[in-house]
């Protein structure tokens, strides 16, 4: 570099230096009312939260008294029912609890977002789990003519964690695992130790032969209200919240979820359950 | 859901009253124990289990605790306040039928 152009750079530097000093001024002033503007948009998105807690708890109400009813007529308790009545009273019964199940769900996917979920840990054997899961899921898994396996590595210690909240995810995945599933195929449950985990877990695979995930769409399925192909998903009910919320209390725990899937070729769901539960 | 409630007791034979807060609550246990108490949690003038000691007192030997909330945290605040069960709604008809028959036997 020559004497002059040497000075003519420091020239232009002195020349521009107020330049710079505004400018920094007004980016100052730009990332403040940015700033400003998220921790409004913030406090919106809580009381949004809120508001969804609070409007799904009070649904729970009427929803409840709607079954009861229900469930009052299709016992006969005042008066006996023709089978068409007793048909139609029974259609009432399973529709009242399929909708207090996804407003639970979406009343847990609002205490999640306002971090109200808090663990209650005990100590148990995740195959009580597994069986307790599939008990529950016997009548649909029949009625889709979907065979299930459940079975845990031997030997495998028990962990200290939120029973509920565990039994929570496993009734979510294997919800998805039913509904994606063509009549005919297999559904599985198998809880093993967890290798390679910062500490030591165990591992819960929720695995079909259903119609599968395309690569792409493996982290989506995770996000909020995602539900990845509107075709596929058309007769499949629910409120697109299941895994997000299972991903939700997998995380609460410190574990880890994820998918292995292709598309036409099944799925694989995999969720990580420390030995013992953080404390808080 | 008390409407729901009272239709299916007296259908089964009991003679039942409903409150719909605290308040009424007090005023019909002191007036006429019940024999048995079924307890929302939340009313309107407060929390359904501030009743379970009053009832108790009064000479209701049973209360139970009725809520929206399947978690153990709700379930170990019911058992400690001193409720004798806590039910999960909504309560299928036959097993609510088949539980009073025996808190009351």
């Amino acid at each position: 570099m020559s004497r002059f152009e040497s000075a003519t750079n420091i020239s232009t530097s002195r020349d521009t230096g107020p330049l710079v000093t505004s400018h920094t001024a007004s980016l100052e002033a730009r990332l403040k009312e940015a700033m400003l503007e998220i921790a409004e948009l913030r406090a919106r998105d809580g009381l949004k939260t809120q508001f969804l807690a609070n409007i799904s708890h009070d649904l729970r109400t009427p929803l409840t008294a709607v079954i009861t009813h229900a469930e009052i007529l299709r016992d006969g308790i005042l008066g006996d029912l023709t089978p068409r009545q007793l048909e139609s009273v029974r259609g009432i019964i399973s529709g009242g609890r399929q909708l207090l199940n996804q407003v639970g769900e979406i009343l847990t996917y609002a205490r999640g977002s306002a971090n109200q979920l808090t663990l209650v840990p005990t100590r148990f054997h995740l195959r009580e789990v597994l069986e307790q899961v599939s008990a529950l899921n016997e009548s649909l898994l029949k009625k889709k003519r979907l065979s299930l396996a459940v079975d845990a590595e031997s030997d495998l210690p028990p962990v200290i964690a939120d029973r509920e909240k565990i039994a929570h995810v496993v009734g979510n995945l294997l919800g998805n695992a039913i509904d994606f599933t063509p009549p005919g195929g297999r559904v599985w449950l198998h809880a093993a130790r967890a290798d390679g985990e910062e500490r030591p877990s165990l591992r819960v695979e929720v695995g079909d032969t259903g119609v599968g995930i395309a690569s792409e769409h493996h982290d989506l399925i995770f996000r909020e209200f995602a539900q990845v192909d509107s075709t596929a998903s058309r007769p499949h009910h629910g409120t697109g919240l299941g895994l997000t919320i299972a991903r939700r209390l997998v995380e609460l725990h410190q574990g880890r979820i994820w998918v292995e899937s292709e598309l036409g070729a099944g799925s694989r769901f995999h969720f990580t359950v420390p030995l013992e539960a953080p404390v808080d | 859901m008390t409407g729901a409630l009272r239709l299916l007791l007296e259908s089964a034979g009991y003679y039942v009253s409903t409150a719909a807060s605290i308040t009424i609550a007090l005023d019909i246990s002191s007036a006429d124990p019940p024999a048995l108490a079924l307890l929302d949690l939340t009313l309107p003038d407060g929390d359904g289990l501030s009743l379970v000691e009053p009832l108790h007192v009064a000479g209701c030997k049973t209360v139970v605790a009725l809520t929206g909330h399947d978690d153990d945290d709700t379930r170990q605040r019911c058992l400690t306040a001193g409720c004798a069960d806590v039910l999960v709604k909504p309560v299928p008809t036959r097993e609510l039928l088949a539980r009073t028959k025996a808190w009351l036997d």
